[in-house]
């Protein structure tokens, strides 16, 4: 009884953590559906510990014949910040999985719970929570030319992270969805963003599809625009003040960066520069005004989607971003968006992120284009 | 989704086997699941990125023919400068540009005009509807009639 009741106690913990917001490069539901209940119990035949997403094969009875399903985990970074490691699991191991199963009907499941058959919950992933704010705000740090620092002090770890907002939607609007940016109303779509029709009915097909068209989820293409400052793993800026330029490394994606250009520069391509070609990060050029660095953004391509969600933009998107770092801990991002292909009106939006002081940035790469 | 197939091994097993006492049976099921998930991850690949703006700027080459005044082949291009779709049917020496051309997302209900010459120097005026098929993919199609005042035939295009 007692036993049954730890169990039942653990299997509820597995639960909610199991529904704590997503952690993952990208949505859950894209490749899994939450309406296919699975259980499946079976003997663990290898355990692929790597980037972006774990997974666990495992033969299960299936009549005459063993059938092996791969069982999907948060990232190795995820799980080992939960406690777990490479040998939490190995071969031979009993489990038990539940959990949802994939959309397209292979054997492949994502893990909501996973029990040995000693009871023992494994590889469940705690919810990424910010480290704790300080009593009192710290002082904003400063360079020697007097503009405030966005990334590091010489000599020091930090990055970026836990951002307020993971999706865009307009200033003012109140829209119900989860943290990839899949609505939970599809007719809540219009309130989004001032969309043009063809672009509304885009982004509603996105949607309706669970977003799993997203270039960034099926062929690691960078999170270009204000996307790179929504990601999971966080980001970090590099200021090459020498050479007046600033690097936005990501934590996450294909490990690619952008450059933000503060050397006076025109916005105008400049070739084996920042060239007119199409680009996932536009060309980028930045000058401080006051405490506030504002960045005008051109020359995006339309290779990838610049937002959580699928919102879609055209080569006229335009975008002009303001960083504002109030506090040591804190940065302001403010943005507004001008895309006459595929918006109404300019819009805008913003959202905050926090200082991860003393830590690298996490390495977790969508490699070999593994989903 | 290209990425979801397969990603597994289908080696039986016949019993637990730890990892502190490797087989070899252990390894080929290991290695094969390896290159199974490699290959299919691999393959996942193969469609080319998609074009994730307006849907129907881009290159397209399909079939409305033949007809006594073009060939069975037909390239479009087409563009959008977030007002109108712009465009060539056939660009060369015979180009005919695109008018009138509207995209309905309701249904993603296509239509395009173009006036060309005839061999006489006629104007012809031709009248193409359709419907975008496979919206998320970069090979998206648009299938439908072609016509004018004295033929009328299939159309059918894909984005290069």
């Amino acid at each position: 009884m007692k036993f049954r009741a730890v169990g039942a106690a653990l299997t509820l913990t597995g639960l909610l953590l199991a529904v704590a917001p997503g952690m993952a490069h990208h949505e859950i539901l894209a490749k899994f559906d939450d309406t296919k209940p699975t259980t499946l119990k079976g003997i663990v035949t290898l355990v692929d510990w790597a980037n972006p997403h774990v997974h666990v094969f495992m033969n299960v009875s299936g009549g005459k014949e063993l059938v092996n399903w791969a069982i999907e985990y948060e990232s190795p970074i995820d799980l080992q910040k939960s406690g777990w490691t490479a040998d939490s699991l190995q071969p031979g191991d009993a489990i038990t999985v539940q959990g949802m199963a994939a959309r397209d009907g292979s054997h492949q499941v994502w893990s909501r719970s996973t029990v040995t058959s000693a009871g023992k919950t494994v590889l469940n992933a705690r919810a990424a929570t910010p480290p704790p704010a300080p009593l009192s705000p710290r002082p904003t740090p400063k360079a020697p030319d007097g503009h405030p620092r966005l990334g590091s002090l010489a000599g020091a770890d930090g990055y970026w992270a836990y951002p307020s907002a993971t999706v865009l939607v307009q200033s003012g609007a109140k829209v119900d969805m989860d943290g990839f940016g899949l609505l939970k109303n599809v007719a809540d779509a219009s309130k989004v963003a001032p969309m043009q029709p063809w672009a509304l009915g885009l982004y509603v097909n996105r949607q309706r599809r669970f977003l799993q068209d997203d270039p960034m989820y099926l062929f690691c293409k960078p999170p270009g625009g204000p996307r790179q400052f929504q990601q999971p793993y966080g980001l970090q800026f590099v200021e090459d003040r020498e050479r007046q330029r600033i690097f936005v490394l990501l934590g996450s994606g294909n490990r690619n960066y952008r450059i933000i250009y503060n050397d006076g520069r025109g916005q105008k391509g400049q070739v084996e520069g920042d060239d007119d070609n199409p680009l996932y990060y536009g060309r980028a050029v930045g000058k401080w005004e006051g405490d506030t660095f504002v960045v005008s953004t051109t020359g995006f391509n339309e290779d990838f989607w610049f937002t959580n969600g699928g919102i879609p933009h055209t080569e006229q998107l335009k975008l002009t971003e303001r960083f504002t770092r109030p506090d040591l801990d804190t940065l302001k991002y403010d943005l507004t968006i001008d895309d006459a292909g595929a918006f109404t009106k300019p819009w805008s939006t913003g959202w905050t992120l926090r200082w991860v002081a003393g830590e690298e940035l996490p390495v977790h790469i969508c490699q070999d284009n593994r989903p | 989704m290209g990425d979801n197939n397969g990603r597994r091994a289908n080696a039986p097993e016949t019993g637990p086997v730890r990892s502190g006492s490797p087989r070899k049976g252990t390894h080929v099921r290991a290695l094969t699941c390896i290159l199974t998930l490699s290959l299919v991850c691999l393959a996942s690949t193969a469609p080319a990125i998609a074009q994730e703006g307006h849907p129907l700027k881009g290159s397209w080459i399909g079939t409305w023919g033949p007809s006594q005044n073009h060939s069975n082949d037909v390239i479009i291009i087409m563009n959008w400068d977030g007002k109108a779709i712009t465009g060539t049917i056939n660009p060369g020496s015979d180009e005919i540009a695109i008018k009138n051309a509207t995209l309905n997302p309701e249904g993603w209900i296509v239509h395009l005009e173009g006036d060309a010459k005839d061999k006489s120097g006629k104007t012809i005026t031709y009248i193409i509807d359709g419907k975008i098929e496979n919206l998320p993919k970069k090979d998206r199609t648009v299938v439908g009639t072609w016509k004018t005042a004295t033929e009328n035939g299939p159309f059918k295009i894909s984005r290069q």
